[in-house]
């Protein structure tokens, strides 16, 4: 694999569009990334779009990526919808990075798009992707880390203020960041008295129902300097699924170690390299896992580790300086690359709730659920390492 | 004519399972028996499945693996209240996951759901109960667990 840098990175505002479409959300992140990275459109060789609920909700399995590109007039290029659970953006991403890092293309877009707006049952859970079985005897995602919470707290002694807290902390990290859907300061108390969704869960412990894109230009080292001075490299792009194991321990997911050790190694660094961390958030408990799954702290230390204010703007590791999923929302498809696009701009300096300094970026996206009774994984884990090209 | 209750319920219960849970449950055939979970075990690794495998992801072997009642006894391996529900589904339910002695652990809801009432480790046994109502507000059936003691 050859050198891979990002060039360009744009996303849209993320919230409740309701008049917007998808290709309208997918339109407004590609255009914005081929200015960022002031780039000519005939540039880009190929692309890929990751997209997870649009079959679903609006009939669009495929061709996404090919009506967002078709309306800024690239076409003849391959193109292809890359779907795979709350991975899909990031999985769009490392398509490229792929492409890319082969010596197949020079010039690669990736794009990650939802409008989950779009779907009934308001005030109802999203229901996970193709577990029929499953869903049928009533599972629903927040079901799943509901459990993961209670055994959690039973095994280490979590507590449901150790949860709000991360919740606090991320909504506080989005203050600044005009990006996200929910920028209001909250506290403990108002997490832990919001209306309970799962038990142990409240709905501040959940991330929102969001519409979004956002979208990244990925190019060889052959021709980056082409284009830009301040390039942010790839050090590494890791995917993994659910591995198969019986009785499987519920506080840890396997196919996010995997992809952490996958990726730690590529790049050649540990966790104790990085300068900020962008996790899925999508429950305040996955945070915490993430800590330890992650080797930011040891097994069972993720509720210390919020408590001491180790992941805080300030402290050792800042996790999420964004917002997180907590704040910004989690449009399934786009998630991914809206986290790269965040460490894009940490990286570059220009971030709103920017990490003093900050060189090297880890971002972790991850989801989907098998349709079995038995006890499985969380389906794909997409971890990307950046760090300054410059 | 005396209507027989106990046989004619036991059949009424079967009428009113989902048709999708209906291949994993063995009903009782008198009131003296209890409802099992049918699964898979592999002739060659003796590996158990919930729901039942059509090859064995560990041999790959040929023969199909044997169709096995499982035991209807569990522990409770975690669980979690649920306020918010799925369409069909009335909250509250507690919903889990189970320990079989045939070392799977699976995804059950459960017959109980006072907080103070659920114990991690706790023993619990297999029943056939309403689980949700269809469109037209009819009862469906499935498996669920409840605590020993009840
Ligand atoms: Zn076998």
């Amino acid at each position: 694999m050859r050198t891979v840098y990002i060039i360009g990175v744009g996303m849209t505002m993320f919230g409740r569009f309701p008049e917007s479409n998808v290709i309208e959300l997918g339109r407004t992140a590609a255009l914005n990334a081929l200015r960022d990275a002031c780039i000519n459109k005939k540039d880009i060789q190929v692309a890929y779009a990751g997209h997870a609920r649009t079959g679903q909700l609006y009939n669009r399995e495929c061709g996404v990526g090919q009506s967002i590109l078709w309306e800024l007039g690239i076409s003849g290029i391959p193109i292809s919808s890359v779907g795979n659970f709350c991975s899909s953006g990031s999985t769009a991403l490392r398509e490229a990075w792929m492409a890319v890092g082969t010596g197949m293309y020079d010039v690669a877009l990736a794009i990650g798009v939802e409008k989950l707006t779009g779907r009934t049952g308001k005030g109802r859970p999203l229901t996970s992707d193709g577990v029929e079985l499953l869903t049928l005897m009533g599972f629903s995602p927040p079901i799943y880390f509901g459990n993961v919470a209670t055994r959690h707290m039973a095994d280490y002694g979590t507590t449901p203020e150790h949860l709000a807290m991360v919740a606090v902390k991320n909504r506080k990290n989005a203050g600044p960041n005009p990006r996200c859907q929910y920028k209001d300061p909250i506290t403990i108390e108002e997490v832990l008295n919001s209306p309970v969704i799962v038990e142990p869960l409240t709905l501040l412990n959940c991330c929102p129902t969001t519409d979004g894109s956002a979208a990244a230009i990925l190019c060889s080292k052959e021709v980056v300097n082409k284009y830009t001075r301040k390039p942010v490299e790839i050090a590494a792009s890791a995917l993994r699924s659910g591995p198969y194991e019986k009785c499987k321990d519920i506080t840890t997911f396997g196919s996010d170690r995997l992809a952490a050790l996958d990726a730690y190694e590529t790049a050649g660094i540990g966790p104790e390299d990085l300068d900020f961390a962008e996790v899925h958030d999508c429950f305040t408990i996955a945070e915490i896992i993430h800590y330890e799954d992650f080797g930011f702290c040891k097994k069972g230390g993720g509720g210390r580790f919020i408590e001491e204010g180790i992941s805080d703007m300030g402290g050792k590791l800042p996790v999420s300086p964004s917002g997180g999923l907590m704040s910004r929302g989690h449009p399934i498809g786009a998630t991914g690359l809206a986290q790269v696009a965040e460490a894009v701009w940490q990286l570059r300096g220009v971030a709103e709730n920017q990490v003093k300094g900050a060189k090297v970026a880890f971002t972790h996206c991850a989801g989907g659920f098998q349709d079995t009774i038995e006890l499985g994984d969380v389906q794909s884990s997409a971890v990307t390492i950046l760090k300054r090209g410059w | 004519m005396t209507r027989d209750n106990s046989v004619s319920r036991v059949d009424t219960i079967g009428d009113f399972i989902d048709p999708k849970l209906r291949p994993f449950i063995k009903l009782p055939e008198s009131p003296s028996e209890k409802p099992h979970l049918i699964g898979s075990k592999c002739s060659s690794c003796g590996e158990y499945f919930f729901p039942r495998r059509a090859i064995c992801p560990n041999c790959l072997k040929d023969e199909m693996p044997e169709d096995v009642l499982l035991g209807n006894k569990g522990k409770l391996y975690t669980y979690c209240i649920v306020k918010a529900a799925p369409l069909g589904f009335n909250a509250p339910y507690a919903i889990g996951y189970v320990d079989l002695p045939e070392g799977l652990r699976i995804f059950s809801p459960l017959a109980e759901c006072d907080k103070e009432k659920l114990k991690i480790n706790m023993d619990l046994e297999l029943i056939v109960d309403k689980i949700r109502e269809d469109e037209a507000g009819q009862a469906v059936y499935g498996y669920k667990f409840k605590p020993v003691s009840l």
